[in-house]
């Protein structure tokens, strides 16, 4: 099934459906963030400091009076901009990797999946943390850890497709017919290993906001005035007591967001009916 | 996220603590934030010490809340009109803990064991000490110091006992400390806990206490609390009996509790913002003012802060002399003025409300170190530079690799950061220009306030003439802007009614051994 066919029929099953519904929400949010929110995400207001939800501000303020549910609308921007950026990087760079790996095997397969397999024996967190620690923390920084942190997972999946893919009967037709390395690479192998990666790269990309809100918790994210869900939580924690709304909204906001994107992940893969395929990495 | 789920083991572990909680009178104090990770309690080498220091040590003088100085090991002192020599009459029977004496010979043994630390000022102007008899010493003077006094009361001057100081090196004051004071050292464990127990040979309180003799408390184990919100819920269900400093945030919720009693006693501190006046554009003293002046002090104290404590328009603490400064060197808060600088400097509005001046956007850097209280403060600060014009980006930095940064010299620009301290000396380590980089995070180096700086550190002869040299000082680094004041905090901490009773009346500049001895327990 081609997959614009599976995303649209995954929208259409009992768990896809919210999620999709969701998933657009939050979407169409990052993007009018700046037309939606009723207030500037930087603007204080030091005398109205942890106000509670009201009719003015729909989700209340912060300790600094500014508007709660601005700051979540841009948040969403910074936290799903970073972990789709971040992820699209990471799967690209997989494929590359992971495709030469698989076609031309031997002594290259051997290196670049020695690369591969040593970021993967790490959690994604600490190699992300040593990568800050050597960049400096910032968005930019967050975007490279993520990457690398993720890029194994991908470069194993789409190694294994190719190896696979490469011993079917219509690849030795083709090399039959005299196409080149680059022709049955680019025409052939990666189109058909495609569909698991992508997947893939969705599934993660919930996992990769949590990890750039644990990285903005930790204060290694976006910098402030910058909203990133992670360090708006990491903000409320003074709070907890006084103020609860400031760590609860934005955590709510990193659930369902990761929520919808794993439930309508896993739909995705019952419609493109590739959940074997996936476990090959 | 893993947030509630950290809180309910602490609520859950702080009430266990409760169940067995210790037999009569044994308390456990916790010092929070700032105090926290005090690598040693060696006083003479240290560049830090917590609040229990001065529960282990004893020292020569005292100085109260109102400044004045008080006898504590030494009974009485007299100086030479010319201020050339100080005669410490020191007090009889004062025993360390290891049971040796406390003589005359450990004074003399114990100013020589400045030279060299980071706290070498604290006596360079004594030449040489004299043993006159066992319990005599005079101090020979290089240069008349005015501010000896002073030194001898601060937290660095608490004596060691010099077999033990010896005989342990390197590990003194970690793997133990031993002094004459109210309690002796049991266990330290860095970042984590001091164990204290009674000195029961004590009977040489001050005249701060009304309890002279031995401490009533029988054991005080300090824990050390990195996080806030853990340290108020401990208090709250009786994991600890005492914190050392409270925030502003919890004080609310504090006064509401039956149990707990809130005590505010003067500062000893100011938060305040170091200007780099080395770096463009911080070299045009118009846009250092314009920085200063957009500073809203009033607004940070009332929100921020809760109205406690107070608005700070100087470099100094309110107590101190020194700090009252014709009014218009006071630095406080006024937007047109700065936003006049600015237009005068060149730097024009730009669309986004950020000023630029020849293609180049007014783009500062501020910088702050890691911790709830400077985070937050960091946060309105650029919000307000943003008010007049300057775009400021933010950078956090872990608390013990910032100085490190500063002594680069080239990377900073504006930064929040605090000190605590109570005398105006403090001026000559912030912004003396031989100290460029850390402490003196403004890199000021004016012609003129080397002059003032070696006429208030070297040439007052009396008190008098020290405040006046010192108040010159100061008002000259407010007129260059080499920094803005933020607020000046109150000491706030916190205790339990159901297991201690402390007197009304804090005596002293903190919370230290004079107050713990006349502490009483409840079972």
């Amino acid at each position: 099934m081609a997959i614009g066919t599976a995303l649209l029929s995954a929208a259409r099953t009992p768990r896809g459906a919210p999620a999709a519904i969701v998933l657009v929400g939050v979407v169409f949010a990052a993007i009018f963030a700046d037309r939606l929110a009723p207030y500037a995400y930087d603007m204080q207001s030091l005398m109205q400091a942890n106000l509670p939800p009201s009719a003015a501000h729909l989700l209340g303020t912060d300790e600094f009076g500014r508007d709660l549910f601005s700051r979540i609308l841009h948040g969403a921007r910074i936290s799903l901009g970073v972990a789709v950026t971040s992820i699209g990087a990471s799967v690209a760079l997989g494929l590359v990797f992971g495709a030469i790996a698989g076609y031309a095997g031997g002594w290259a397969d051997r290196l670049l999946m020695a690369v591969v397999d040593l970021t993967w024996a790490f959690p994604e967190i600490l190699i992300a943390l040593v990568l800050i620690a050597i960049l400096g923390p910032g968005l930019g920084s967050t975007a490279v850890a993520i990457t690398v942190g993720y890029m194994a997972q991908f470069a194993r999946l789409a190694r294994a497709q190719i190896i696979a893919l490469k011993g079917e009967t219509y690849i030795e037709a083709t090399v039959g017919l005299g196409a080149g390395h680059a022709h049955i690479l680019l025409r052939h192998l990666v189109p058909n290993a495609l569909t698991p990666v992508l997947v893939a790269g969705m599934l993660a990309t919930g996992d990769a906001i949590v990890l750039e809100a644990t990285l903005g918790y930790f204060g290694l994210g976006a910098q402030p005035p910058l909203p990133s869900w992670g360090a708006m939580m990491s903000a409320g924690v003074g709070q907890m007591f006084l103020a609860p709304w400031v760590i609860v909204f934005p955590g709510l906001a990193i659930a369902i967001t990761v929520v919808a994107i794993n439930l309508y992940g896993d739909a995705l893969i019952d419609a493109l009916q590739i959940r074997n395929r996936l476990r090959e990495g | 996220m893993t947030l509630p789920f950290r809180v309910t083991v602490l609520s859950a572990a702080a009430l266990l603590g409760a169940v067995v909680s210790a037999p009569a009178q044994e308390v456990t104090f916790a010092i929070t934030a700032r105090e926290v990770g005090t690598p040693s309690y060696n006083p003479i080498t240290a560049t830090r010490l917590n609040s229990a220091n001065s529960l282990i040590y004893d020292r020569l003088v005292l100085q109260d809340a109102d400044q004045s100085f008080h006898p504590s090991l030494a009974a009485s002192w007299d100086q030479t009109p010319d201020g050339m020599q100080w005669t410490f009459k020191l007090r009889p029977g004062v025993k360390f803990h290891d049971g040796e004496p406390f003589n005359a010979k450990v004074i003399e043994w114990w100013v020589p064991k400045f030279a060299g630390t980071e706290n070498a000022d604290t006596v360079a102007k004594v030449d040489r000490v004299e043993v006159v008899d066992d319990l005599t010493v005079r101090f020979h003077m290089k240069a008349p110091d005015p501010n000896l006094l002073f030194n001898l009361a601060s937290s660095f001057m608490g004596i060691p006992s010099p077999k033990a100081y010896e005989a342990l090196g390197d590990k003194y004051g970690v793997t133990a400390a031993v002094g004459t004071g109210p309690f002796k050292m049991e266990k330290f464990t860095v970042g984590q806990q001091t164990v204290l127990v009674r000195n029961d040979d004590f009977t040489w309180g001050s005249d701060l206490s009304v309890n002279r003799g031995p401490a009533k408390i029988k054991k005080i184990t300090v824990r050390e609390i990195p996080e806030d919100s853990t340290a108020f819920l401990e208090l709250q269900t009786g994991g600890v009996d005492l914190l050392y400093t409270v925030p502003v945030d919890f004080m609310p919720r504090l006064k509401a509790e039956k149990s707990v009693k809130v005590m505010t006693i003067p500062g000893t501190e100011i938060v305040y913002m170091p200007i780099n006046t080395q770096s463009a554009p911080f070299t045009d003293i118009k846009v250092r003012a314009a920085a200063a002046y957009a500073i809203d002090q009033k607004s940070i104290w009332q929100s921020l802060y809760g109205g406690v404590g107070n608005t700070a328009n100087g470099f100094l603490i309110s107590s101190l002399q020194e700090a009252k400064v014709d009014p218009k060197f006071a630095i406080s808060y006024d937007p047109e003025r700065s936003k006049k600088l600015l237009d005068e400097a060149g730097w024009k509005v730009g669309p986004d409300g950020i000023r630029a001046k020849d293609g180049a956007r007014l783009q500062v850097k501020l910088w702050t170190s890691n911790g709830t209280e400077f985070k937050r403060l960091v946060e309105v600060v650029q919000s307000q530079l943003k008010a007049v014009g300057f775009a400021a980006d933010i950078t956090i930095f872990d608390a013990s690799t910032i100085n490190a940064q500063y002594k680069k010299k080239t990377e900073h620009q504006l930064a929040v950061r605090s000190y605590s301290w109570t005398n105006a000396d403090i001026i000559d380590w912030f912004f003396a220009a031989r100290r460029a980089g850390y402490p003196n995070v403004s890199l000021f180096d004016d012609p003129k306030a080397e002059e003032l700086n070696v006429t208030a550190m070297t040439k007052s002869r009396t008190w008098d003439e020290r405040v006046a040299n010192f108040k010159a000082y100061h008002e000259y680094i407010l007129s260059q802007y080499a920094f803005a004041p933020i607020y000046e905090p109150a000491n706030v901490f916190a205790y339990s009614t159901r297991r201690l009773k402390l007197p009304e009346t804090i005596r002293g500049t903190r919370l230290t051994s004079q107050t713990i001895l006349d502490a009483q327990v409840s079972n």
